[in-house]
């Protein structure tokens, strides 16, 4: 999934000028940085800050990104950093003294791997995800699942537990 | 994942669709419009030195730090050296030329000024969120600062 060719084509894209394919990519990894922010436990405030920078300097990088599916990486590691900024700087003006935990200060790069892989499933099981629900209420619409008889109430069923 | 089983399938897809609910819509938003500053074409002028880094070092020797709040950004073709004075900001563009210099804020806000023919200028009122500022000048040079919190 790290070569997804969706990403690649979606960075280029952007890189180009398409906002669509910006909000998409905004709309993809937006969770890893929401959640990499909130491990730092970040005020809300300190989040907004961390998430803007991120994204301004990922729309300044577009176009030198080497490798475009390396994207996730990029930002889970630019992130992390911003995050360690903010808490630097705040125990520097409040001398917070260590409140955070080294665990987190110092989070490995296979912690960093493990998100990043999280995220890169997720965004991938919500876009098939989007894609069965439009097919459904497609076949919703059609008939064709009360010509198969009992097959919507089935899919009803675990469609339901997602809260679909 | 290509041997998951449906249910192991659904507990993934049911915990990717929380995932990103709990992400708020703001977060998403601020991300969407940080496209704004795709393609500006203007070069990037460095912080080269800024008091507030200086005074940590000193504020915890003297408590009354009558602090006049300097920054500098510096460019390959011109540099910005601002001075906070109560609630403007005071500019000087080095070497000295006449432009034009506008404070871009985080949500698209813009206010724009202009810069005398020997290169001073005023912002005012300071923004109360950070700002960016982009000054042209009328030989063509483009400068835009890195993000500024006063």
């Amino acid at each position: 999934m790290r070569d997804d060719p969706r990403v690649v084509a979606l960075v280029t894209r952007a890189s180009g000028g398409d906002q669509d394919a910006w909000n998409e990519l905004a709309d993809r990894y937006g969770a890893l940085v929401y959640t990499i922010c909130t491990r730092y436990r970040l005020s809300n405030h300190d989040i907004e800050d961390v998430g803007q920078n991120v994204w301004l300097l990922l729309v300044e990088q577009l176009g030198k990104l080497r490798e475009p599916a390396a994207l996730p990486g990029w930002l889970a590691t630019t992130t992390a950093r911003e995050c360690l900024r903010v808490v630097t700087a705040a125990s520097k003006t409040e001398r917070l003294g260590t409140w955070l935990d080294d665990s987190v200060l110092f989070a490995d790069d296979a912690v960093i791997e493990e998100e990043i892989l999280v995220a890169e499933r997720n965004a991938a099981l919500r876009v098939a995800f989007a894609q069965w629900a439009r097919c459904l209420e497609r076949l919703r619409r059609s008939d064709v699942l009360a010509a198969l008889g009992e097959g919507e109430e089935k899919i009803n069923i675990r469609g339901g537990e997602l809260g679909a | 994942m290509r041997d998951w089983d449906d249910d192991r399938l659904l507990a993934a897809l049911g915990q990717a669709l929380k995932d990103r609910e709990a992400v708020p819509s703001w977060f998403i938003e601020t991300g969407k419009s940080a496209f704004a500053w795709h393609n500006i074409d203007a070069e990037l002028a460095q912080l080269t030195y800024d008091s507030h880094q200086d005074q940590h070092a000193v504020a915890m020797l003297r408590s009354e730090t009558a602090s006049i709040r300097a920054l500098t950004f510096t460019s390959a073709h011109m540099s910005l050296e601002l001075e906070v004075t109560g609630n403007s900001l005071l500019g000087q563009l080095l070497p000295p030329r006449a432009g034009e210099l506008e404070a871009h804020t985080r949500t698209g806000g813009i206010s724009t000024t202009e810069v005398d023919e020997i290169g001073c200028f005023s912002v005012d009122p300071i923004p109360d969120s950070p700002f960016r500022l982009r000054c042209r000048t009328a030989d063509g040079t483009d400068v835009l600062t890195g993000w500024i919190t006063i």
